[in-house]
């Protein structure tokens, strides 16, 4: 049987600041002293405990526009220490399968380049390389060389700094010309914000790829050498396998030697 | 040293475009996830992800400071998700496949869980995700803030433009139906 709770203050609200946490030190140390003699309360807040920890299981990882986001709360809050490096402690098999998947994906998407040879793995996020080869020229600098994406955003980046200013000049001009051009001025202008945008965020977006596709170059690498160390492993455990398996073969000669001898000498 | 959000706003207010990139890479995935919790299908949370910070540099110049830029910018979201559920006349829907894809729950898994623990989990993530988007709006609404967002009553009701009771009864409100639904799922919470 459920207690009667007589709290004096509002009991709902007192409850959820608890569960909260979100509740000030007169209020809890009241709250509190209560909890301690109701045990309708304590109940019910630790029912709504087990509701939050259940709602912390929502924690998909979305899809968005060909690379993985985190739902995750802010960058300074509630981002977890194990969220963010999901990727570097799941299990080897489950990484590689990833890596793969996502190789395979980006290779076909992004003009991803990764090539395993004498040099070792190397990944390249070619998006001018390969359908330009004379875009590598020794004159290139190697900032350049190394981020070719470098540059696009570069160029980006000064052409809306120059629209910008372009059109905090022209609002002061257009006050002065007629209406009509002033509308379609700010109407056109309005469209190129809109355009750069959506290049920002296109830039933000191919950004976040390149980085994914550098951290699945790293668990590669990382998966590599966890295997060379493994195949090591097993080759010396097969190696003393072997050698006990040869002592035992050597005693069990011994012995049949011994029983023949002397069945021999009956 | 890494700027705050007021110094990427104040710069970006001067034609700084690198700023205002720096603003959308630390604030796309909350404001995705907002919208994505909110609403509940992806294309159109990421549409709603863009209109925000389409929103914001067009408002950019006219905003003051009065408010958080996080909140400023969570409150544009919101508005969002909020005419975009009229337009659409309907309750959030949650994408949840029936079928469990091995490869995705391979990439999900987090350190040394099994594989059946990792099926009960995104068993029960389907479970709440299906219980929220019976929520009433404003009640979601407030859980995903305080739940994932780690806003504080205040802040919330801030948001919403509520008093701040009225927002803990929302959050009582609505974990309690929660708690029935779960319940009724043979979830104990």
């Amino acid at each position: 049987m459920i207690d009667t709770c007589e709290y004096s203050g509002n009991r709902d609200e007192a409850l959820i600041a608890h569960v909260y946490d979100d509740i000030d030190p007169v209020e809890r140390a009241r709250f509190d002293a209560h909890l301690a003699a109701c045990a309708r309360c304590r109940d019910e807040v630790r029912a709504l405990t087990g509701v939050r920890n259940q709602l912390a299981q929502w924690e998909p990882d979305l899809i968005v526009a060909g690379r993985q986001l985190s739902a995750a709360g802010p960058p300074s809050s509630a981002a977890s220490p194990l969220r963010q490096s999901w990727w570097r402690e799941i299990p080897a098999w489950a990484q590689v399968a990833a890596a793969l998947l996502f190789l395979g994906v980006s290779a076909g998407i992004a003009n991803l380049d990764v090539r395993y040879d004498r040099d070792g793995l190397s990944v390249r996020t070619g998006w001018s390389a390969r359908a330009q080869p004379a875009a590598i020229v020794p004159a290139a600098s190697p900032a350049q060389t190394a981020a070719p994406w470098r540059a696009d955003l570069t160029a980006l980046e000064q052409q809306l700094k120059t629209e910008l200013r372009t059109r905090q000049a022209s609002a002061t001009t257009v006050a002065a010309a007629d209406r009509q051009t002033s509308s379609r001025t700010a109407s056109a202008g309005e469209a190129d914000l809109v355009r750069h945008v959506r290049a920002l965020l296109d830039e933000s977006e191919r950004r976040q790829q390149r980085e994914l596709a550098l951290r699945v170059a790293e668990v590669l690498r990382d998966v590599s050498t966890q295997r060379q160390a493994d195949l090591v492993k097993i080759d010396r455990s097969l190696g003393a396998v072997q050698n006990n398996l040869g002592v035992e073969v050597m005693k069990q000669r011994q012995s049949l030697n011994l029983l023949y001898r002397a069945s021999q000498r009956q | 040293m890494t700027s705050t959000d007021e110094e990427l706003v104040a710069r970006s207010i001067r034609g700084d475009a690198d700023s205002f990139n720096e603003l959308i890479l630390r604030w796309e995935r909350p404001i995705y996830a907002l919208a994505y919790r909110t609403i509940g299908r992806e294309e159109d949370a990421r549409d709603v992800c863009q209109e925000t910070f389409l929103r914001a540099f067009r408002a950019l110049p006219g905003f003051r400071g009065q408010a958080k830029f996080s909140s400023w910018l969570y409150r544009i979201a919101l508005n969002l998700c909020r005419d975009w559920m009229r337009r659409e006349r309907r309750t959030p829907v949650v994408q949840a496949s029936e079928d469990v894809d091995l490869m995705d729950l391979a990439v999900a898994a987090e350190p040394s869980e099994s594989i059946e623990d990792l099926v009960a989990r995104k068993d029960l993530a389907r479970i709440v995700a299906k219980a929220m988007a019976r929520l009433p709006e404003e009640q979601r609404t407030a859980i995903v803030l305080k739940e994932y967002h780690g806003l504080t009553f205040q802040e919330i009701a801030d948001l919403v433009g509520c008093p701040l009771s009225t927002v803990k009864t929302r959050l009582y409100q609505g974990l309690t139906v929660l708690r029935r639904e779960l319940g009724h799922n043979g979830q104990r919470p």
